[in-house]
């Protein structure tokens, strides 16, 4: 419930002004309905008094029947502007939370970056955030609209047609109406739950399925797999059938609700007539009013089914962290070394064109420390500083113009081999093309369709060797003053293993290198090496 | 295109809208019971309804029309269900099988997100069409009955609203395909950034990708804001001309009860009850109107579905061999023989070596890379299905009868590692009855520090490209897997190419040990050190298709 408030807050704070004009229009399109038929009924059982009692001439028609139209088009208009203002609102809010997420789990340290599962963090961005709209348009705003226009409404009944009309309208309405939505909300938390946390294993399991496709035809699985997700289907539709069940079970209710209103009215309307405190016109209102009404209560009923769906996804947006806070620039001033980097007992500096090999073996915490120099972690107890200031005191856009890493595991994005190289940011086709060379990835691509080549779905298409290379070009685009490598020459054969290495030096002279190597590479390029034997 | 959706449920549709219908004629008897007794505060006429009679019947009515709507509902509830269920089936049992251009992410969105757009459509728009069809009609005659004028009043405002809402269908169906299209967009651009988050962390892109995801999602608000300005409008616009047909009648009503209107109602002076009557028949004379006009942007919605199901189904298919079902394993030794054998790759034409393998024998498939060697065994595994020639294995044919048992024979070491969303424990049991334990595969694919090193050990879930162990790593898990395939032929797809020398001797050292074993091997492979631990090399060149070589 704290997590619905909070989001709520958060929608609404948004655009304070637009929800705040939507939320007025809201009210004045309910109260514009009572009024309307409320005066309609007046006016024309007045007129049939004036009629009956001869003084029809004498009968103000004009008044009325501009207030008629008034109201009439004056509703129309504040439906329509309603509408507008707050979808719009609520979507900018939406699209900015996506964004938001977005820019959530980019933060999220190295480790978990690497371990991410690009479906799991999709539903989260796609479906939570769509399964919040309902807060504001289908929950916060009619609840507001109907209680606003039935306090006001009853207020209006006293005056006009006596206390007995005023109480008939509310009590009709207000007590069943709110004891069935408050069940109706109760009772389908939990399949609300269920099928949105089914649709959201549906999707999961779908993209999974289908980029898993390959092995599971090969172990005979893939029908099996396809079983489960319809299974998943049937679970999430079973879930919307007793949601629907509730949904209706309620309408039924709240109809029946609206007629004994309606009913009442017209026997409060008849006792207070026959009390002779108000005229037979000003009981008709009562009617009227009573028939209006009807609408304020009905749309809710979707809002509320959805309260189900919508906790566990607000809970869920919610939960990802808020990003770290901006590092101020503090620290000493520019250093002429590159890196220094003391681990336990060992020490390193690097100064422009120097490179090292940090060696140990699988499982020591080599990658851990690179994550750690490129800022990305705050694993590894080690004392660095780029530049003479440690990395956690850099700001992150900084940082990455300093540093670039190749981590172990490269994912290359579906589209053009241009799209790739310009994820770092240079589209200048030249720059590509030696970047390329420099990797030994150049004659390769050529022969295909150049920087048009198209890749598939997590960059498909090309072999483990050159998905390396690539990432190693993308590295080399971005002329960093510090590369951080990871394994660079695995999927690399000897031989374009050194051409690669040499290749990356001669790009980037001036460069200081720090590579993990798992084993002992005799590599001209490395002059020092760091071994991380602890 | 309706019919596809409509068609196997028009029965219940109708029914629902039978109901629906039903329901809204009871309103008139309630209006009229409510006029009669509002007439008789007046006490103008003659035998009105008392009070409490006239607020049973209402009483009455309304529960009558709440149950009658509340079947209404049930029944169109059902047609839309079973719409869903039915495509979602087709959807499911269609993609993960015979591969299109599009990504899976997006498949996913018309799966999951876009087919329950449909919903609205089926169980609004059709029961809107009977509703309208019958309960204006019925009405007029009962207004023309009483005042022909109110009658022509609302005879005049009525159809204006089907051709307004004629009109802007043509538009809201565009503006629904556009969006539904940025879905499908935005869905597929943001899985392939967040697959690839670490990496576009380190280049620095961050700020980058979200701004071009910002863009995508500002694109869908604006195209999702264009097809709500669309409705908003047009059923602003309805709901004025309802208005207008309302407030013209209540203030005809109420002139005629002055007396200052004296033309209009056959002859006789109009009663209050009269009056009353007309004002409660106007807005449900408008409400059919209004709801199908609602419905009409549903059904643009739908059918922008439908297009875009209509457009899967056109899309061209890589299929597979087979039905990727667990089978029953080919009897006899293992052989394979290719012969004359050709695979259609979008358009390009690839013509395979001819070449046998018999059991126990260690082949391996050399050639340039682009020649066609992951395309040879590809076929093989039945993966992608042959434009001429053919392949025998154990005998026999190939094909859609004899795949699924032909695999059920194989281990396989594919190209790339990739981890689908489960436990390495899963990952590690490809089949359900292997003979082989976790620990021995494992230990034959020198694999046992990866899974010991690993904080949650055979539990841990890598991520997709199996982050969180290297590519060597990933490829000793792969091996690892392979082995408890348990099949008696192993093909493996470049096992060492992602191997620096020493990860690389110990792959082939447990390849030597499946040799010995017994496994027939058949490994494309141009790696010298692996090519020279086997038997025999077939040469894959990328013009023709002979070439066979001893080693």
């Amino acid at each position: 419930m704290t997590a619905l408030l909070r989001i709520l807050r958060l929608l609404i704070v948004a655009s304070p002004w637009s929800m705040a004009r939507g939320a007025m229009l809201a009210v004045l399109v309910l109260l514009m309905g009572a009024a309307l038929l409320g005066l309609s009924g007046w006016f024309i059982t007045a007129t049939g008094l004036a009629g009956l009692a001869g003084i029809g001439i004498a009968f103000d028609v004009f008044r009325p029947s501009a207030g008629v139209r008034l109201l009439a088009l004056g509703r129309a208009a504040a439906r329509y502007g309603e509408r507008l203002l707050t979808h719009d609102a609520t979507l900018r809010a939406l699209a900015a939370l996506r964004v938001d997420l977005l820019k959530r789990v980019a933060r999220r340290d190295g480790r978990q970056l690497q371990n991410l599962r690009g479906e799991a963090a999709l539903t989260r961005i796609v479906a939570d955030v769509d399964a919040l709209d309902g807060v504001i348009l289908r929950l916060f705003l009619p609840v507001l609209a109907a209680v606003v226009t039935h306090a006001v409404a009853f207020a209006a009944l006293w005056w006009l047609a006596g206390a007995p009309v005023a109480l008939s309208v509310l009590v009709g309405y207000v007590p069943a109406g709110l004891i069935i939505l408050i069940a109706l909300g109760w009772r389908s938390l939990s399949p609300s739950r269920t099928a949105e946390d089914e649709a959201q294993r549906l999707r999961r399991g779908v993209i999974d399925l289908i980029r898993d496709r390959e092995a599971s035809i090969l172990t005979g699985s893939l029908a099996a797999g396809e079983e489960a997700l319809l299974q998943t289907d049937r679970t999430a539709r079973a879930a919307i059938r007793r949601l629907d069940v509730q949904e209706r079970r309620a309408g039924l209710i709240l109809a029946v609700a609206g007629s004994v209103a309606l009913a009442l009215a017209l026997l409060a309307g008849d006792w207070v007539l026959s009390r002779g405190s108000v005229d037979a016109a000003s009981a008709a209102i009562g009617v009227f009013v009573a028939l209006a009404l009807g609408e304020a209560f009905i749309p809710l009923r979707r809002g509320v089914t959805e309260i189900g769906r919508i906790i566990p996804a607000a809970e869920r947006v919610l939960s990802e962290a808020e990003p770290a806070p901006v590092p101020s620039k503090e620290g000493r001033c520019e250093d002429a070394t590159v890196l220094s980097l003391r681990v336990g007992d060992k020490h390193l500096s690097l100064n422009t064109g120097q490179a090292a090999v940090l060696t140990g073996a699988s499982g020591i915490g080599k990658t851990t420390l690179l994550l750690r120099i490129a800022g990305l972690s705050t694993l590894s107890d080690a004392r660095i500083s780029i530049l003479g200031r440690d990395p956690s005191h850099w700001a992150e856009a900084d940082l990455r113009d300093a540093v670039t890493m190749v981590p172990q595991r490269s994912v290359l994005i579906a589209g053009t081999v241009r799209d790739n190289l310009a994820l770092t940011g240079i589209t200048d086709e030249r720059a590509m093309w030696a970047a390329l060379d420099a990797v030994a990835l150049a004659e390769t691509i050529r022969h295909r369709d150049g920087l048009d080549t198209l890749l598939g779905e997590g960059g498909s298409g090309l072999s483990g060797g050159e998905t390396r290379r690539m990432a190693l070009a993308r590295a080399v685009l971005r002329r960093p003053k510090l590369l951080l490598l990871d394994e660079p020459t695995e999927g690399l054969d000897t031989e374009t293993a050194a051409k690669v290495l040499a290749g990356i030096r001669a790009a980037l002279p001036d460069t200081a290198i720090l590579a993990a190597l798992h084993r002992d590479v005799a590599h001209p390029l490395f002059g020092a090496r760091v071994s991380l034997e602890l | 295109m309706q019919t596809r959706i409509v068609g196997p449920v028009a029965r219940t549709l109708r029914a629902a809208g039978f109901l629906a219908v039903l329901s809204a004629l009871i309103w008139p008897v309630q209006a009229g019971a409510i006029a009669l007794a509002i007439d008789g505060w007046v006490g103008s006429g003659a035998g009105g309804l008392s009070v409490p009679a006239a607020a049973a019947t209402v009483l009455i009515g309304g529960a009558i029309r709440a149950w009658l709507d509340f079947r209404a509902g049930g029944l169109a509830f059902d047609a839309a269900d079973r719409t869903i269920a039915r495509e979602r089936d087709v959807l499911l049992r269609r993609e993960a099988r015979a591969r299109s251009g599009d990504g899976s992410a997006a498949i996913a969105a018309l799966i999951v997100q876009k087919l329950p757009m449909l919903h609205p459509w089926i169980t609004r728009y059709y029961v809107a069409m009977v509703r309208v069809s019958v309960v204006p009609l019925v009405l007029l005659i009962v207004v023309f009955s009483i005042s022909w004028i109110v009658g022509l009043v609302l005879l005049a405002a009525g159809p204006l609203i089907p051709i307004f809402m004629a009109l802007i269908g043509i538009a809201a169906e565009k503006a629904s395909r556009r969006q539904l299209a940025e879905i499908g967009t935005m869905n597929g651009m943001l899985m392939e950034r967040l697959s690839a988050l670490l990496d576009i962390r380190l280049l620095g892109a961050s700020d980058r990708v979200t701004r071009d995801f910002e863009r995508r999602a500002d694109a869908l608000r604006n195209q999702t804001m264009a097809v709500l300005r669309i409705a908003f409008l047009s059923s602003t616009v309805l709901e004025l001309a309802a208005a207008i047909g309302v407030a013209m009648v209540a203030v005809f009503v109420g002139f005629t009860l002055l007396g200052e209107i004296t033309y209009g109602t056959w002859g006789v002076p109009l009663t209050l009850g009269q009056g009353i009557f007309l004002l409660l028949l106007a807005p449900d004379y408008f409400n059919p109107l209004r709801d199908l006009a609602a419905a009409w942007h549903d059904r643009a919605a739908g059918l922008s579905v439908v297009a875009e199901l209509e457009e899967a189904d056109r899309a061209d298919r890589i299929a597979f061999v087979g039905n990727g079902v667990p089978g029953q394993p080919l009897d006899g030794p293992i052989r394979v023989r290719v012969s004359g054998a050709t695979v259609d790759l979008s358009g390009r034409v690839l013509a395979l070596p001819d070449f046998d393998v018999s059991a126990g024998e260690a082949v391996a498939l050399r050639g340039p890379s682009g020649a066609g060697k992951s395309t040879t065994l590809a076929a093989i595994l039945g993966l992608v299905p042959l434009s001429a020639g053919q392949i025998d294995v154990c005998g026999r044919r190939l094909d859609a009868d004899t795949a699924d048992d032909w695999r059920s024979r194989l281990s396989v070491v594919p190209q790339k590692p990739h981890f689908a969303d489960r436990s390495l424990r899963d990952y590690l049991t490809p089949r359900p009855d292997a003979d082989v334990s976790i620990a021995d595969a494992l230990t034959l694919a020198q694999a046992c520090p990866i899974v010991d090193r690993l904080p949650d050990g055979l539990e841990t879930r890598l991520s997709e490209s199996g982050g969180g162990v290297s590519g060597g790593e990933a490829r000793r898990l792969m091996i690892a897997r392979a082995v408890r395939m348990d099949g008696d032929l192993l093909l493996a797809d470049e096992p060492t190419a992602d191997l620096d020398p020493q990860t690389a001797a110990m792959v082939i050292d447990a390849l030597k040990g499946l040799k010995a074993a017994g496994k027939t091997m058949l490994i494309a492979t141009h790696d010298p050190a692996l090519i020279a631990a086997m038997d025999r090399v077939v040469t894959v060149s990328p013009q023709n298709m002979d070439g066979e070589t001893g080693a």
